[in-house]
């Protein structure tokens, strides 16, 4: 029954079907020509770059809902993002130091007490910010589902603190954008304290190895993230169509063109404005929390507003207000910018000077992004109007 | 006729000018009201007022049968209680169809979770066909809102409103640059609305307001200036001076 509703789904939405067997056939290619699996074309470091650009597509959803759809332009997102990659690289460093340390005194007659595991895992997390107290914030440090669920219930519940506050008091357009990245801002600098308690400017590291598998070799794990990231992108695409198709998806949109229109008609518009950051909130910080383990590596300077604002020229570059073009931008842009600033792309020579691509990589996005609002206002998902047109 | 919105020695001060100077009105159980006044003389802001948008210095509004006060309830609330707004230009959602636009806003529960559980159903849908008849946009039904031509914006603003079946409907300029054929139906539309609720017209087109044939309140200066029927306003010493004879 179930099956059938779906698939009657996907057939009354072409989109979706389209979107999904070309996600599924991109997740199948890549694992057939990886490294760690038979053809070994894609070597393991592309493998993780597609991965986390999948999961960066989810964030850019996730942007597209509450800004392409709802009208709010939030440049705070990618605060949810890190949050989320925080929470799960909490669990990861702790339970893997937590197993070199049990490996390393195994030989030891006696048997190290609980107390004196933990002091001994305190000391190698913090021994680097000066501490070796375990911060209250890891209490549930060992425990994997804990942390999972406070993967979207500590950025949740802060996105739900911050809209009420802002969207209570009717704070709109660019005020709120101004707060959103004051918000991104002050909670980077707040990690950037050692006394924080998730190690200040180290931040978390070493995620990249899972604890328990440390006998499976990266090129494998890759696979298995990157297949996990595509999974979650279907499901957050699905998701994310079910809401814009819906009747809430009227509604935000009319928010998004005439909010007082819409609050005149009986709806309470703050309640849908909050529904909406909560959830989008929540998708970005799932998608940080699988894209972090493919990094390795989390610290603060994530959380730098620039990220935030980079999301929005994603989305503008894509076309908001269609979920595809959020993908599209998200994963072209993010995938040239990796091209650009990784020192792949060849310098050019001008003679008199040079084009170094690591630094005028920034001024080409901005020119196009200058293009895209002058000459292709709906972004580069608005093509597929002028083809579906003829 | 028993009385549905009391509004009582309401003021309201923008920045030391008195938009609304002690004004008090009152609305019956399916009355047809105009009101008329020069611009400034404070009929925006009476509707801000009475929808919850202003919130007046001094004074109060009472609403229905139990003379609760509208003050403490936000713009939504007022709008769930029963009382309807359109607005001076015609606000629809543009980037919609029309069967959108209406779908909207029918009285169903507005919590964003049955919102977004809501399924589309025979019932409603009859709703929406009766609606778009009433307003004369049946073949238009799947047109996207900003494809209509302005006096059909306006049809279904009203239809809007209708569509949240509110005791009171206040409607700001419904004429407005409607064709006169238009003018027309529009007149017999509010008419024929005023049978079942209350309606209230603020609107400047005086042969409009002839066609209504209803009770007029004049507005100056944020009070009240006259009251009556149109021959006895359209005679008024008062209202000539300030409104009609300029």
């Amino acid at each position: 029954m179930e099956n059938t509703l779906f698939t009657k789904y996907l057939f009354k939405h072409p989109s979706v079907l389209v979107f999904l067997t070309l996600l599924s056939l991109f997740t199948l290619s890549v694992v057939v020509l990886a490294e760690g699996f038979g053809f070994g074309l894609i070597s393991t470091s592309f493998v993780k770059t597609l991965g986390k650009t999948l999961c960066l597509c989810m964030v850019a959803i996730a942007m597209d809902l509450v800004w392409g759809f709802c009208g709010i332009l939030s440049l705070g997102h990618f605060a949810f993002f890190a949050l989320g990659g925080y929470m799960i690289g909490m669990w990861l460093m702790y339970a893997r130091t937590e197993l070199i340390v049990l490996d390393a005194t195994q030989s030891l007659a006696l048997p190290l007490t609980k107390t004196e595991i933990t002091e001994a895992v305190g000391i190698q997390i913090f021994g680097v910010v000066g501490g070796s107290e375990i911060p209250l914030i890891w209490s549930f440090a060992d425990l994997f589902w804990v942390q999972l669920i406070l993967v979207i219930l500590v950025p949740g519940s802060l996105a739900l603190l911050f809209g009420w506050l802002a969207f209570r008091s009717r704070v709109n357009g660019v005020y709120l954008s101004i707060l959103t990245q004051a918000f991104t801002l002050a909670l980077a600098l707040y990690l950037f304290q050692n006394d924080s308690g998730l190690r200040g400017n180290n931040g978390l590291s070493g995620l990249q190895n899972i604890p328990g598998f440390d006998d499976v070799p990266q090129s494998i794990i890759s696979i298995w993230f990157l297949f996990g990231s595509a999974v979650v992108l279907g499901i957050v695409y699905l998701l994310a169509h079910l809401i814009v198709s819906s009747k809430l998806g009227n509604i935000i949109q009319g928010i998004r063109d005439d909010e007082t229109r819409v609050r005149f008609l009986g709806y309470n518009v703050e309640s849908y404005k909050l529904f909406v950051f909560v959830i989008t909130a929540s998708i970005s910080a799932v998608a940080g929390a699988i894209y972090y383990p493919q990094a390795g590596i989390i610290n603060p300077a994530e959380l730098a507003p620039i990220a935030s604002i980079y999301l929005a020229v994603w989305v503008a570059i894509g076309g908001r207000g269609r979920l595809y073009g959020a993908v599209i931008g998200a994963s072209f842009v993010s995938l040239l910018s990796s091209y650009f600033t990784g020192g792949q792309a060849p310098d050019i020579s001008l003679g008199f000077a040079t084009i170094r691509w690591t630094e005028w990589w920034l001024v080409l996005l901005g020119l196009s992004f200058v293009f895209v609002t002058l000459y292709a206002p709906k972004g580069i998902g608005g093509l597929f109007d002028h083809i579906k047109g003829k | 006729m028993s009385q549905l919105l009391h509004v009582d020695n309401v003021s309201v001060t923008f920045d030391g000018f008195k938009a609304i100077n002690q004004l008090s009105f009152d609305i019956g159980n399916c009355e047809l009201r105009a009101i008329i006044g020069p611009n400034g003389a404070g009929k925006t802001t009476l509707m801000d007022i009475i929808t919850g948008k202003t919130r007046p210095d001094s004074g109060d509004v009472r609403w229905g049968d139990t003379g609760i006060s509208l003050l403490r309830f936000s713009e939504a609330r007022i709008a769930q209680m029963g009382i309807g707004r359109k607005f001076q230009k015609p606000t629809v959602f543009e980037k919609q169809s029309v069967y959108e636009n209406l779908l909207m806003s029918l009285n169903n529960n507005r919590n964003p979770f049955s919102v977004l559980t809501y399924k589309r159903n025979r019932a409603d849908d009859e709703k929406i066909q009766n609606l778009l008849h009433q307003i004369s946009l049946q073949s238009q039904k799947g047109f996207l809102a900003g494809q209509l031509s302005h006096g059909q914006k306006q049809w279904l603003e009203i239809g809007m409103l209708l569509a949240q079946d509110p005791q009171l409907l206040l409607v700001d300029e419904p004429a407005a640059g409607m064709t006169a054929p238009e003018r027309k139906i529009t007149v017999n539309l509010l008419k024929d609305l005023s049978r079942t609720r209350a309606i209230v017209v603020v609107e400047h087109d005086m042969e409009f307001i002839r066609q209504l044939n209803c009770r007029v309140t004049v507005l100056h200066e944020g009070a009240v200036l006259a009251e009556g029927q149109i021959d006895f306003i359209s005679n008024n010493q008062d209202v000539i001076e300030v409104y009609l004879g300029r």
